[in-house]
């Protein structure tokens, strides 16, 4: 049973990297991309998604993709011409698949109505190819199996040496017909003769007998008529054929069929009850039993004349014949009778050059195909990166979590070992200290090696994207283009599932309130066209994520009137038009003033804030009234571990992300001066930076004279900055973030702890969440 | 003896599928994602029995069998085609490349096992 959860799971993991697959795939054959390699992913994945389903017995998923999938090998092979049409067709396909692979999993029923439109237009597009072309190709078929065909006669006289061996199909007195046997029920007789495409795909007659005598009792002989002279003899040839007497009472024909169904064109097989006449005009319309050409039995060979000899049909397919020096024409060939060892030890030479070095008949189609591959890997191309073998590993995720989070650990004790050495031990252990300097080199090796495990790129989720801007353009009636850049920029495979949602959002966003409809776009000089462009690149520790739209901006004032009505902002503040913009993460937040389908749900953008900030990142937005916005996810490059500074806030530990840190000084030499709201700023080289005193945020009671405290000076995203005051600097270390939510609760203005080297907790302060709550409370 | 089986499929949860049932039937498996993968396997193991799939990237199966039979040394290695009930084309395919059998997917274990021992010695 667990097995079985097993495999289901495995093939919804599969299932979802199809589908992704297939997103990827339609964007470019949307965007006229419409190669073969392209059809054939695409085919082989719905193939892969239809072939689980069936082993699970998914039967509506089978159903649907069986029909999707027949409509693609026809597009695939040209049957079916890829039209737009047929692509929207397809996309709107893949959802039903989507849904049907959900349903699975989540054991829910669908209508049985459901897709059937669809799948009623595949059939019907199939159907409008097929027709004529059906008859075409399995002509085709037949002649590819006829064409092998190497007529060897099954011959009976050997049985009875009196009779005379028959020559020609027309002439013959078939041995079947002669004296009837008496009848006994449940005896079969089955004639077997392979032919060497047989062989040479590997069959073998002894299994079959083997499988027959699972049947019942049998009785095999072999027939050796046509077993030629040696001088005639081919290594390749199949000269032998065989009789098998069966004897399995309640034995159906089809049964015996069965054992036969791997060798079916590739042999001849006649079953018939034993004692049944076969009237003569039947067996000669049987296809199975050949008999164009027939070869002599060795007797009459002997008695045959030499041109005889040299017209009479070889026993094999000519192809097979091995190449004879022309300079010996079968008139010179000597009586069969006076044949010398020396003249066959010529016929032996003559024919040794042609012969495969396997004792069986060698496939007759001349292999155009590359040779195989692992000689070209054996000869070492420069070319090839890496040998030849398996590139690539498939790991556990729990595995590598499982390194991540040793390594992870590692980084603390290494963190805390250094943390150890005061100046004492350092001046005393020089060689220590050297070697812990070289742990942590090494260790921070390591860690970004393991790190690179988990990255993947977020092409994965990119590539959702086109999908949903062209529905949101079909829906809204706004053009709509859609950029992406730096696809293959890599994050943490954990970032990357959670990015999902949040993207869909930002551009749900743009796409609803920031491209306007073509008209108005017009009358503003700009092209009908909108843009949204999606970019991801890396930035030092951090990889940045832009949605950016040459819309209309964010509409401030709506915005500011809408956060003042749901009591976001105070009537007595007036936020500067970076916070408004920043207003739409806030929680309740959403600018849909018509619920539209799109983007209005009411969970707006402050999902995307706290989806974001769960995985330790941040969301900034910036815009400019007419010409467009721009959204900035900021997110770790790693999950697990974290650059940070540690200070102290009372007397307690805390740690705020180093790459939010702009500089750090002492509030002796800072001017702080109060503002009428009633906070306190910061001036920095003529700039006025809010300040937050984080023993006031947190409740915590100062240790120190307010001149002796210092000030951590923070950028969070986007060019807004804020100063943190704090009691004391620690110093820089790594940290391994562990949720808070997980473990406790979420906690405004903390986006994690830690374990601190010496064991104590230390929380990790959320920078940009303590600036929009700082907002916030100064509202309430 | 242990047999040996390669089993080349690109769809993992076959993959899976099929080492489950003949590890469990006491054959020892070893595994390729497509049939350049396949080959590759076959020039540094010795095989007794080839399971296949027909459509995968890379290398599909029918050139798959099509390079094995062309070695000298594979013509007598049994070649089993996994195919659906449907693509009896793709079957037919199959064996003019050389493939020795088939099997229809989505496959009873027993099936399986009993399909593997038409074909193997």
């Amino acid at each position: 049973m667990s097995d079985l959860d097993d495999f289901k799971a495995t093939y919804f993991d599969e299932c979802s990297e199809l589908m992704n697959e297939l997103e990827e795939q339609f964007a470019a054959i949307e965007g006229g991309e419409r190669d073969a390699d392209r059809l054939n992913a695409v085919f082989r994945a719905i193939h892969s998604i239809k072939g689980g389903a069936g082993a699970f017995g998914f039967s509506g998923l089978v159903g649907f993709a069986h029909a999707y999938e027949t409509l693609l090998d026809y597009v695939r092979d040209g049957r079916v011409e890829m039209t737009d049409d047929v692509v929207s067709l397809c996309i709107r396909a893949n959802d039903i698949v989507a849904d049907h692979i959900n349903a699975a999993q989540t054991g829910e029923e669908l209508d049985a109505s459901y897709g059937m439109e669809e799948k009623q237009r595949f059939d019907a597009i199939a159907r409008g190819q097929s027709g004529s072309d059906d008859d075409e190709w399995s002509g085709e078929i037949i002649e590819e199996f006829d064409i092998e065909f190497t007529p060897v006669r099954v011959d009976l006289a050997l049985a009875d040496e009196d009779e005379p061996a028959p020559l020609a199909a027309e002439a013959e007195v078939d041995a079947f017909d002669a004296p009837p046997m008496p009848i006994e029920p449940g005896h079969w007789e089955v004639r077997f003769t392979p032919f060497r495409q047989l062989y040479s795909r590997a069959n073998d007659p002894l299994l079959l007998f083997r499988e027959l005598a699972s049947l019942g009792e049998i009785n095999v002989r072999a027939v050796m008529a046509d077993i030629p002279p040696l001088s005639d003899f081919e290594p390749f040839g199949v000269y032998c054929s065989w009789e098998i007497t069966l004897f399995a009472p309640d034995l159906t024909e089809a049964a015996i069929r069965e054992v036969f169904e791997f060798v079916d064109g590739d042999c001849s097989i006649e079953i018939v009850p034993l004692g049944h006449v076969v009237p003569p005009a039947a067996r000669a319309a049987a296809p199975a039993a050949p008999k164009a050409a027939v070869s002599p039995k060795p007797a009459d060979l002997l008695a045959l004349t030499e041109d005889e000899m040299a017209a009479a049909p070889r026993p094999v397919a000519p192809a097979a014949e091995p190449v004879r020096p022309e300079p010996e024409p079968p008139a010179s060939e000597p009586e069969l009778s006076a044949l010398s060892f020396a003249d066959l030890a010529d016929e032996i030479k003559a024919t040794e050059p042609v012969r495969a070095p396997a004792p069986i008949a060698a496939p007759k189609p001349a292999p155009q195909t590359p040779k195989p591959a692992a000689a070209a890997g054996e000869t070492g191309e420069e070319g090839g990166n890496r040998s030849v073998g398996v590139q690539s590993i498939r790991v556990d995720l729990d595995k590598v979590d499982r390194v991540v989070n040793m390594v992870s650990e590692l980084v603390i004790t290494q963190s805390m070992l250094t943390q150890q050495m005061d100046e004492n031990l350092r001046a005393r252990y020089t060689e220590l200290v050297r070697g812990l300097e070289v742990l942590a080199q090494t260790t921070r090796g390591l860690q970004d090696s393991v790190m690179a495990i988990r990255a993947q790129p977020v092409k994965s989720v990119f590539s959702r994207m086109p999908r949903l801007v062209r529905e949101l353009a079909t829906k809204t009636g706004k053009k709509i283009k859609l950029e992406t850049i730096g696809e293959n920029t890599e994050i943490d495979k954990t970032v990357i599932e959670q990015l999902s949602d949040p993207l869909t959002h930002m551009i749900r966003n743009s796409a609803d309130h920031g491209i306007e409809n073509p008209e108005k776009r017009k009358a503003n000089g700009k092209s009908e066209i909108g843009t949204i462009r999606l970019s991801a690149e890396q930035a030092g520790g951090n990889i940045l994520i832009i949605v950016e739209d040459d819309g209309n901006g964010i509409n401030r004032e709506k915005v500011l009137q809408l956060a003042r009505d749901k009591g976001l902002v105070a009537a007595d503040v007036t936020p500067t038009d970076e916070q408004i913009d920043q207003l739409i993460f806030a929680p309740g937040f959403s600018t849909a003033d018509a619920v539209s389908d799109i983007s209005g749900r009411g969970v707006g953008m402050d999902v995307v804030l706290s989806n974001i900030k769960k995985i330790g990142g941040s969301v900034h937005v910036r815009s400019w009234t007419g010409k467009g916005s721009r959204m900035t996810l900021r997110l770790p490059l790693t999950l697990a571990v974290l650059d940070v500074m540690l200070v102290k806030v009372g007397e307690s530990p805390y740690v705020v992300p180093l790459s939010s840190i702009v500089e750090t000084m002492q509030c002796s030499g800072a001017t702080f001066e109060r503002v009428p709201s009633g906070g306190q700023v910061l001036q920095v080289r003529g700039e006025y930076v809010q300040v937050i005193d984080l023993a006031a945020r947190f409740s915590m009671h100062s240790t120190k004279q307010p001149d002796e405290r210092f000030v951590v000076l923070c950028e969070s995203e986007g060019s807004q900055k804020v100063a943190l005051v704090v009691d004391d600097i620690i110093g820089q270390q790594q940290v391994v973030i562990k949720s808070l939510e997980e473990n406790f609760e979420q906690v405004e203005g903390i986006a994690g702890g830690t374990i601190l080297g010496d064991g104590n907790v230390a929380l990790i302060v959320d920078v940009q969440g303590l600036r929009v709550t700082h907002i916030q409370q100064k509202a309430a | 003896m242990t047999l040996r089986v390669l089993t080349v499929d690109d769809s993992r949860t076959i993959l899976a599928m099929l080492h489950h049932t003949l590890s469990n039937a006491g054959f020892e498996v070893l595994q390729a994602e497509d049939g350049k993968q396949g080959l590759d396997v076959l020039m540094s193991h010795d095989v007794d029995v080839v399971i296949t799939d027909i459509n995968m990237p890379v290398m599909d199966g029918i050139e798959f069998i099509k390079n094995v039979r062309a070695s000298g040394q594979y013509q007598s290695l049994p070649i089993l085609i996994l195919t659906t009930e449907t693509s009896q084309d793709k079957r037919d395919q199959g064996k003019a490349a050389g493939g020795t059998g088939w099997i229809v997917k989505p496959f009873d274990p027993d099936k399986l096992i009993s399909v593997i021992n038409r074909v193997v010695h």
